[in-house]
């Protein structure tokens, strides 16, 4: 696999679980047991009611761009070779907002409230990042 | 609020903002602070305390002004009480007004100074390259984990932000432009903007795209300047200082998240708690909107300073583009608002736009702000803190005369 100079996620006890299903390209978020709330970022308690009860759960991966930008210059050096590459807020159908990248598409084409799905983009032997990618509504 | 209680500015000073290569962020301090006191008209005896907002990127001089340092660089020894430094964005200035009040109810003496500094363009001498990179990064620093690895950086999240307004509101692309021609026509007229030129809707709109739907023109860049105020409480301004400004009113908004995706209410197009501190800060300064002769309110970007019309009641939603466009806003206007040029045609001061904000709200109260000067003006409605991260706005009322 060619270097993948961008940076990469910090991967911490707390987020594990995350990148670890990453790799098999599933989506995990947190799911708090005792107030139904999902939750992501992964967090060590629930910020909604502050039980420990939070337990990894398969996300379906579909959604909707809630906003988006396409980055056209003024980027973080190791980025300059992806423009214009489109930054994106992703609502997942669990309510959860993730931060992310729409690919899979011209940058024109993406448009807020558009349904996208999540597609991982294997950047490492060992990392994958979810991004997202249109899908027929 | 009790005039004991209530805060008074009794002295301000600046410098240009700019990019002054040979100015260090240390030398900038010790300056705008002596202009400061002189302004106030105190010995540096009656100081008793010295806040400071941390300057970017530059560890030495942080570490330096949140000891102690400018005690020995103007002899204050025998009598200040409390140097330190409070962090919290640009909306640290807000947590600086509660220190403040806590040292006019309870300390002698009882001026307390705020100070603020900060020199970019030394950043390249300061760090190595790859340090350099890092701050460029800014507001994604903190979130190595789950932004910054997908590219975000300050310019693209207010695109973000802004792209989400439009879709919400119909403002135009034109409209947005309008915010940024509005305030280089005040920043024409003022000496100390670093962007001081005249421009056009088609310039903004024809300058590069940086992160759709913002152009460079619509982007702040970050400066070197200085500002210091002198704070003491209401009931002691009265008898001091040459012309004094009070603090009619206050409203806290309220820090809502840190990163974007975490905006509790799910809407990047509104500022809660914006709207209640305003009505705050009218009820207990005892005025109206209609009253109100200046705003002027830190936006940094065009879709904060439309949000904040309305979020505020002076614009209904989806229609303060419209109202900038018509020239509501600009020099002559029926509303003159950012009357410096605000950070994107003054420059941006990072931590200390607070301190831009109540500086030209200073002048403008005192009759001091030339050209730029709004006949008359005396009450100004300001937000003074908020961050570019637009987790928090925080208001105040600041009247010549204390009512």
């Amino acid at each position: 696999m060619a270097e993948y100079k961008k940076p990469l996620p910090q991967i911490t006890p707390l987020s594990e679980p995350f990148y670890k299903a990453a790799r098999e390209h599933k989506l995990l978020i947190q799911k708090c047991k005792d107030c139904s709330k999902y939750v992501f970022y992964p967090k060590h308690f629930c910020p909604h009611c502050l039980s420990d009860n939070l337990e990894w759960v398969q996300s379906s991966g579909k959604g909707k761009v809630y906003s988006y930008t396409v980055c056209r210059s003024n980027v973080p050096a190791n980025f300059a070779a992806d423009l214009p590459y489109s930054v994106a807020i992703v609502e997942l159908d669990e309510g959860v907002w993730m931060l992310t990248n729409i690919v899979d598409c011209n940058v024109d084409d993406v448009k807020c409230d558009m349904p996208v799905e999540v597609a991982f983009e294997d950047i490492t032997d060992t990392i994958a990042l979810p991004k997202f990618k249109p899908r027929a509504a | 609020m009790k005039d004991s209680s209530r805060l008074a500015i009794i002295g301000a000073a600046a410098l240009p903002v700019g990019w002054f290569p040979d100015q260090l962020g240390m030398d900038a301090a010790v300056l705008v602070l002596r202009k400061a006191i002189r302004d106030a008209g105190i010995d540096k005896k009656e100081i008793g305390a010295i806040y400071v907002s941390p300057p970017l990127a530059d560890e030495w001089l942080e570490y330096h002004l949140s000891f102690a340092r400018l005690v020995d660089e103007f002899g204050l020894g025998l009598h200040n009480k409390f140097t330190g430094q409070i962090q919290a964005g640009g909306a640290g200035i807000k947590s600086m007004f509660g220190a403040a009040r806590g040292v006019i109810l309870t300390e002698e003496p009882k001026n307390i100074i705020l100070l603020h500094t900060q020199s970019v363009s030394g950043i390249p001498k300061r760090l190595p390259p790859e340090a350099i990179e890092d701050f460029a990064r800014d507001g994604s620093r903190q979130y190595i984990e789950w932004e910054y690895p997908y590219g975000m950086n300050s310019d693209s999240r207010v695109a973000l932000v802004t792209q989400r307004y439009m879709h919400e509101t119909g403002t135009t692309a034109e409209q947005l432009a309008s915010v940024a021609v509005s305030h280089h026509k005040w920043a024409q007229m003022n000496p100390f903007a670093r962007f001081g030129n005249s421009v056009t809707i088609k310039d903004v709109l024809n300058s590069d795209v940086v992160a759709e739907p913002l152009h460079d023109l619509e982007c702040s860049k970050l400066s070197d300047t200085a500002t210091a105020l002198v704070l003491t409480s209401a009931e002691r301004a009265k008898s001091m200082g040459k012309r004094p400004v009070y603090v009619l009113g206050e409203g806290s908004g309220r820090c809502t998240h840190f990163s974007i995706v975490q905006k509790p209410d799910k809407d990047l197009s509104r500022l809660p708690g914006l709207s209640e501190a305003v009505e705050s800060a009218l009820k207990e300064a005892g005025v109206k909107r209609e009253d109100i002769d200046v705003i002027e309110a830190h936006g940094g970007y065009p879709v904060f300073t439309l949000m904040e019309l309305e979020e505020m009641g002076f614009c209904k939603r989806g229609s303060a583009g419209a109202f900038v466009m018509d020239g509501n806003t600009s020099p002559g206007g029926k509303l003159p608002m950012c009357t410096n040029g605000d950070s994107l045609a003054e420059g941006h001061a990072g931590f200390g736009t607070g301190f831009r904000t109540l500086y030209e709200s200073v002048l403008q109260l005192r009759g001091d702000a030339g050209k730029r000067q709004v006949q008359g003006a005396k009450l100004v409605l300001s937000v003074f803190a908020e961050t570019e991260a637009f987790m928090q706005f925080d208001v105040a009322i600041l009247g010549k005369d204390l009512v």
